[in-house]
């Protein structure tokens, strides 16, 4: 008789999936917004967008925090890292944050209204976000402050243009029907 | 002073000095150039990979890795199986080898990065020989789909620069996808510096 137990069978696949709109088609490789944004810039600190990569749903984008190389670099305070405030607002007024509020509970809740911003990644050298929904055409604008590290309030504009351009050069991995 | 008293501390440093080595991050001071790229590098009925955006910097650049499965299969890994993020735990010449998803950098000169190169210590001397890949931020969403930011120290020289994956237990053989390497130095070239003022002055 083994020591050992047989191995439990397999676990079969989950069902879980994130919702639609807390992430970008799982089916597509985004298309490419061909420039980086330097939102807000202080003597120490600077917060770039970086990585904007657009979906027909929405779009991802890395909030990068930079450090000024002539300084010395604190230790970091997690309590900090959630401070940074980013507010992407579109031309027609709406607008989504990353501030604290009650988030939707996937596959309970009906779909936010876009647009809805959600961060997944959060640390000293910044996050990662999904805005969820396209801007309509005109001035996209990136707003954040970081009062823990005198950061005031700036923003920096993108042509909303070019997101959705980028959304139309998202391309299905595959367009055919799935397998029956 | 009494023998009773305790003995004074050395005051803790309040700041830290430490910086990760320029073959593990892009520099600090630089708004990088975009090269708008929207590659599938392999792609199978089941699973694919692609390649987006490159970030270019005076010292390398920056991608995103998008690994892709179409539908849940039975026994697949929630990690697809493929890197690890700190690039220990699986061992690509052993028993697992054919699990191991590679992906990698050519140059033009034949110079290449790949995710098989042996893991190096942050506080290596002397630094490594460009180019290098390291991976920066890798993210799963749920068993469908996975992020990977690379960072490749190291700007390639003029010529084809390829874009190369393999997957054997995955069914992905060796695929290459090139793209012109000018593309890349043209956008390192429009990178900008975030303080154009060099400290002091």
């Amino acid at each position: 008789m083994s020591f050992f137990e047989p191995l439990p069978a397999p676990r079969p696949p989950s069902d879980y999936r994130v919702s639609a709109w807390a992430r970008g088609p799982e089916g597509m490789v985004p298309g490419v917004v061909p420039v980086a944004l330097l939102v807000a810039r202080t003597s120490t600190h600077a917060v770039l967008i970086d990585g904007l990569l657009v979906y027909p749903t929405g779009f991802d984008f890395d909030l990068v925090v930079r450090r000024h190389p002539g300084q010395p670099r604190h230790h970091p305070d997690p309590r900090g890292w959630h401070e940074l405030r980013l507010e992407v607002r579109f031309a027609d007024g709406r607008s989504a944050d990353n501030g604290p509020g009650r988030w939707p509970r996937p596959h309970r809740d009906k779909p936010p209204d876009p647009p809805w911003l959600y961060q997944s990644v959060s640390g000293p050298d910044g996050g990662h976000v999904w805005l969820w929904g396209l801007p309509p055409p005109g001035p996209l604008t990136f707003a954040c402050r970081w009062p823990a590290e005198q950061i005031p309030p700036s923003q920096a504009e993108l042509d909303a243009g070019l997101v959705l351009a980028a959304a139309a050069r998202a391309t299905s991995l595959w367009p055919d029907p799935g397998p029956s | 002073m009494s023998s009773s008293e305790p003995p004074e501390l050395p005051e803790e440093p309040s700041e830290v000095e430490y910086r990760r080595p320029a073959w593990v991050e892009p520099p600090a001071d630089v708004v990088p150039g975009i090269v708008p790229v929207e590659l599938i590098l392999a792609r199978t009925p089941q699973r694919a990979i692609g390649l987006t955006g490159i970030r270019a910097y005076p010292t390398g650049f920056g991608c995103t890795l998008h690994l892709r499965l179409r539908e849940d299969i039975p026994g697949e890994q929630s990690t697809f199986g493929a890197f690890n993020m700190f690039g220990e735990g699986v061992d690509p010449a052993g028993e697992f080898a054919d699990w191991y998803l590679r992906f990698g950098v050519g140059f033009a000169d034949g110079r290449k990065a790949t995710n098989l190169d042996h893991k190096r210590d942050l506080d290596e001397i002397p630094a490594p020989d460009p180019p290098t890949l390291w991976l920066v931020r890798w993210e799963g969403y749920d068993r469908l789909a996975w992020e990977v930011n690379v960072w490749v120290w190291g700007l390639p020289p003029p010529g084809p620069l390829a874009f190369v994956v393999e997957w054997p237990a995955r069914g992905i053989p060796e695929s290459r996808v090139e793209i012109d390497a000018g593309l890349v130095l043209e956008a390192a070239a429009r990178a900008v510096p975030i303080w154009p003022d060099p400290p002091g002055r």
